[in-house]
C-alpha cells in the first residue's frame, strides 16, 4: 500500500513540475506564461501582483516550493480572463464531466458484463461471433468520428436532441423540466462514450468468463445436475465479474480527463473542455488548473480503487501491502 | 503464413492500400489539396468528388494527400516508441535489480498519467507542429511496449544459450544485443504493429482538436475544420466528415488485424478464442 501511495506521490510531482518547468523554459517574457494572453490588458500594479505571487526573482527552488505551498492550500492560482479563480471554474465545471462520465461508464459496464457473459455461455455461437467481431471493429473507430455521426444523424437530421451544451441557453428550466433539459443533452454525448468503452469491459468480462467455466467447481455443479441457469448466476457470474470490478475502476480514474475530445465535439461545458479551451484562449493559469485536478482525479480514484480491492476480493487480504 | 488467415488477408490488404497512398498520392489527387480549385462549400460534382471545403479547396484531394500525413506521425511515432521501448525492456529486464525497479516505476508512472490532457497542455506551450506532435505521442506510448518487451527478456535471460554464452565469458552488451535482442525482436514488431494503430487514433483526437500542422493536413485535422467550420450546420457532412473519420477507421483497422494474425502467427500460444 505504501509502495503505491509512493507511485501516486510521483506521478503528481510529474504533473505538477509539468505545470511549473514547461512555462518557465519557454522563450519570451514569463509574464505571459503566467498570466496567458492578457497580459497586454493589465495593470501595472497587476502585473507586479503576478510576478510577487510567482515570486520570479528568488531562486528557482523556492519558486517551486513556494508554488507547492500554494496548491497544498488549495490555491489554484487566478484566471485574468475570466477575472476569477481558478478553482471556482473547475468546481463548476467538475459535476458536469462527472455526470458524463459516470453515465456513461455505468451503462457500459452494464452492458459489457450482459453482452460478455452470453457471449461466454454460448461460445462460438452467433452472438460470440458477431460481438467478438463487432468489438474490433469498433476498437478501430475513433471516438469523437463516432460523436460526430451521432450528431449528425439524431442531431442535425432527424432533430430529435440538441447538437452542443449541456442545457438549453436561457430557457431557465426549473424542477422536472430542467431534469428533462439536462437528460436530452446527455443521451448524445453518454452514448459515444458508452459505446466506446463497450468494447474494453465486454472483453475483459469474455475472457473472465471463458477462464471460469473451464474451473472444476462448475464441472462439480453441472455433474451434480445444478440447473444451467442457477450455473450461470449462482457460480460463474459471480467469479467472473471480479476482473471486470478491476477495469471499472481503473476506468474511473480516467473519469475526469478522459472525455476531453467527447466534450469538444458536444461543446459539453465539463472539466475536459475546459482543458481545450483554455489551450486556445493561453488562459495559462486557467489551463494548470485543469490538468492539475485530472491528474488528481486519477490519482485519487486509483487510490479509491487499491482500498475498495480487498473488500471485493478475499484473496488479495494481506497480500496486498 | 500472414495470407492462411482471412484476417490477416484482411488487415494487409487495408495496409497495402494505405501504402499506396501515402506514397502516390500527391500524384493521384486530383488538385493541389492546399490550394482553392473551386467555390467554397461547393456540393459533389464531377469536378469535385467530394465538394469543397471552407476555402474552395477539394475534400477528395485533402482526404488523399492526408493518408501520407496521417501514416508518416503514426509510424514515426510507433517506431521512436518501440525504439525507446525495446531499449528500457531490454536493460530492465537484463539489469535487474534498482536499475530494473527504477525504470519499471517510470513506466507505471507514464501509464497513470492521464495523456490527452498532458498533451494538450505540452502541445498548448509548444505550438502545434508536427515534430511536437511526433514527440508527444511518442513519450505517452513507448511504456506499454517496454513492459512487455522487458518480460521477453525475463523469460529469456535465463535460457540455456544465454547461460552458456556467459560461461564463455561473453559481455554483457554482446549477450544482450547478439542474444537477447534477436530473441524480443519478434514482440518488437508485433508491438509495433499494434502501437502504430494506437498512434493513428491518438494523432486524428489531437489534430481534431487542433494541435495538428494547419499547412499539412491529416485526416484528423480535416475533421477539425469541418467542426469549427459548421459542416453541420450547411448539410455538408456527408462528404467533409464522413470520408476521412472511414479512412482513419480502414487505416487503423488494417494494422490492428495485422498485428493480430502477425502475434497469433509468431506467437501461437497466445491464440485463444
Amino acid at each position: 500500500m505504501l509502495n503505491r501511495l509512493g507511485q501516486y506521490l510521483l506521478v503528481l510531482l510529474v504533473a505538477v513540475t509539468v505545470n511549473f518547468f514547461l512555462p518557465r523554459a519557454m522563450p519570451g517574457s514569463p509574464l505571459q506564461f503566467l498570466a496567458g494572453d492578457e497580459v497586454a490588458t493589465l495593470s501595472p500594479e497587476q502585473r507586479q501582483a503576478i510576478l510577487q505571487r510567482a515570486g520570479l526573482d528568488q531562486p528557482l527552488l523556492v519558486q517551486f516550493l513556494r508554488y507547492l505551498g500554494q496548491l497544498a492550500r488549495g490555491d489554484l492560482g487566478y484566471s485574468y480572463q475570466e477575472n476569477r479563480p481558478v478553482r471556482s471554474i473547475l468546481l463548476e465545471r467538475l459535476p458536469w464531466t462527472l455526470l458524463l462520465t459516470a453515465t456513461a461508464l455505468l451503462l457500459s459496464s452494464l452492458f459489457g458484463v450482459i453482452v460478455g457473459a452470453l457471449a461466454a455461455w454460448r461460445r462460438g455461437g452467433m452472438l460470440d461471433n458477431t460481438t467478438l467481431a463487432g468489438s474490433i471493429a469498433l476498437d478501430a473507430v475513433p471516438t469523437f468520428w463516432l460523436g460526430m455521426m451521432l450528431v449528425a444523424i439524431f442531431a442535425v437530421q432527424l432533430q430529435i436532441f440538441p447538437v452542443f451544451g449541456a442545457r438549453t441557453a436561457w430557457a431557465n428550466y426549473q424542477g422536472w423540466s430542467a431534469v428533462v433539459d439536462v437528460t436530452r443533452h446527455l443521451v448524445l454525448p453518454a452514448t459515444t462514450l458508452t459505446i466506446a468503452s463497450l468494447s474494453g469491459t465486454y472483453l475483459v468480462m469474455r475472457y473472465a468468463m471463458l477462464a471460469v467455466l473451464g474451473e472444476d467447481y462448475i464441472r462439480t455443479a453441472r455433474a451434480k445436475g445444478m440447473a444451467e441457469r442457477q450455473v450461470l448466476y449462482k457460480h460463474a457470474l459471480r467469479n467472473a465479474i471480479l476482473p471486470v470490478f478491476t477495469v471499472f475502476m481503473l476506468n474511473l480514474g480516467t473519469l475526469v480527463g478522459g472525455a476531453a475530445v467527447i466534450e469538444t465535439v458536444f461543446s459539453y461545458p465539463g472539466v475536459g473542455r475546459l482543458l481545450f479551451e483554455s489551450a486556445t484562449n493561453r488562459d495559462y493559469p486557467l489551463l494548470q488548473g485543469a490538468f492539475f485536478l485530472v491528474t488528481l482525479s486519477v490519482l485519487l480514484f486509483n487510490l479509491l480503487a487499491d482500498l475498495l480491492y480487498p473488500l471485493v476480493d478475499p484473496r488479495v487480504r494481506g497480500s496486498h501491502g | 503464413m500472414l495470407l492462411a488467415s482471412p484476417v490477416g488477408v484482411t488487415g494487409l490488404g487495408l495496409l497495402t492500400l494505405m501504402l499506396f497512398l501515402a506514397l502516390f498520392g500527391p500524384l493521384i489527387a486530383p488538385y493541389d489539396p492546399t490550394l482553392p480549385s473551386g467555390k467554397p462549400f461547393e456540393q459533389p460534382s464531377s469536378a469535385h468528388l467530394l465538394g469543397t471545403n471552407d476555402v474552395g479547396q477539394d475534400i477528395l484531394s485533402e482526404l488523399i494527400v492526408g493518408t501520407r500525413v496521417s501514416l508518416l506521425i503514426g509510424f514515426s511515432a510507433a517506431a521512436g516508441a518501440i525504439l525507446i521501448g525495446t531499449l528500457v525492456g531490454l536493460v530492465a529486464g537484463y539489469s535487474g535489480g534498482w536499475l530494473d525497479g527504477a525504470l519499471m516505476r517510470l513506466v507505471d508512472v507514464m501509464l497513470v498519467l492521464p495523456f490527452i490532457p498532458l498533451m494538450i497542455v505540452v502541445a498548448a506551450y509548444l505550438g502545434p507542429s508536427t515534430g511536437n506532435l511526433i514527440a508527444a505521442i511518442m513519450l505517452v506510448i513507448w511504456a506499454r511496449p517496454a513492459r512487455v518487451i522487458r518480460s521477453g527478456v525475463l523469460a529469456l535471460r535465463g535460457a540455456t544459450y544465454v547461460e552458456g554464452a556467459r560461461a564463455l565469458g561473453a559481455s554483457d552488451f554482446h549477450i544482450l544485443f547478439r542474444h537477447i535482442l534477436p530473441g524480443v525482436l519478434p514482440i518488437a514488431v508485433s508491438q509495433f504493429i499494434l502501437v502504430a494503430s494506437g498512434s493513428i487514433l491518438i494523432e486524428a483526437s489531437l489534430s481534431f482538436l487542433g494541435l495538428g500542422d494547419p499547412v499539412r493536413k491529416s485526416w484528423g485535422s480535416i475533421l477539425y475544420y469541418a467542426q469549427i467550420r459548421g459542416a453541420f450546420l450547411n448539410g455538408s457532412w456527408p462528404w467533409w466528415v464522413v470520408p476521412p473519420g472511414v479512412m482513419i477507421t480502414l487505416a487503423v483497422l488494417g494494422f490492428a488485424l495485422t498485428g493480430r494474425a502477425l502475434e497469433g502467427y509468431l506467437f501461437p500460444r497466445l491464440r485463444k478464442g
